[in-house]
């Protein structure tokens, strides 16, 4: 089973202390390494992209930020795991993994599952 | 660049019509072939997920659906583009597809480049 996962927080968390990242380093690294880990990446600041909506048949472009959002996606990672209990369990340890390393920071992990096993297609 | 297109919309909108859906077949071929898409993916409804939230120096565990959320996220898609304008075009292409194709449909596509990025399925 595939499970997308999107870290939420405020928007503009500061930067990452710098053990934080090292531990975040090595959490990736061992998820690479047991093959449960697809990809991963983070996101430049909502102030930088666009959304584009569809209302009422209108197509609009908006540039960021949007001061209505209280929470932005800051970051994904893509797990091919065996349940979602599993990855709850990876979750709670990413959220641990901010409560020791980031004093402050809150925000919340989204797990969602990805419909069919084709959802990562290799680049060709 | 990479981007990370994000779209929300409405839970439990119904099934989309199946012209729809072959026209985004269409485009996702299209793209695969170009070499520009690199993953993408539909989202089981919420009630299938999860989110894991710190807040107040507390991990806590919320299972779906998220009934609070007035637009949740309904799929996604990874692109490697040449600039910010290729995303915005490709996504303003989307929602056309989504006026022309799914009459009533209201929502969104997030446009986010990516800062950084792990591709494990690539290295394989």
């Amino acid at each position: 089973m595939q499970f997308l996962m999107l870290v939420k927080h405020g928007e503009n968390p500061g930067p990452p202390p710098k053990e934080f990242l090292e531990a975040m380093a090595k959490l990736g690294e061992d998820a690479a390494k047991s093959g449960t880990m697809i990809a991963s990446g983070g996101l430049v600041p909502i102030s930088k992209s666009t959304r584009v909506r569809l209302a009422r048949g209108q197509v609009t472009a908006i540039d960021g930020p949007y001061t209505e959002a209280k929470e932005v996606v800051g970051g994904f990672a893509m797990f091919e795991l065996k349940s979602k209990e599993e990855a709850i369990e990876g979750a709670k340890n990413f959220m641990e993994l901010h409560k020791k390393y980031w004093p402050g920071w809150e925000g919340e992990t989204e797990i969602r599952q990805v419909l069919g096993p084709e959802a990562f297609e290799q680049k060709a | 660049m990479r981007y990370m297109m994000i779209v929300k919309h409405k839970e439990a909108q119904g099934m989309p019509p199946k012209e729809l859906m072959d026209a985004i077949g269409k485009l996702t071929e299209e793209a695969i072939k170009a070499g520009t898409l690199l993953g993408n993916g539909g989202l089981l409804p919420t009630a299938a997920g999860a989110s894991v939230r710190l807040s107040g120096g507390r991990v806590t565990v919320m299972d779906g659906p998220f009934t609070e959320a007035k637009e949740i996220i309904g799929g996604y898609a990874l692109f490697e583009l040449k600039s910010k304008e290729e995303a915005v075009q490709g996504a303003i292409g989307f929602m056309e597809l989504h006026k022309k194709l799914w009459p009533g449909w209201e929502g969104e596509t997030e446009v986010r480049e990516m800062m950084m990025s792990t591709d494990c399925a690539a290295k394989k």
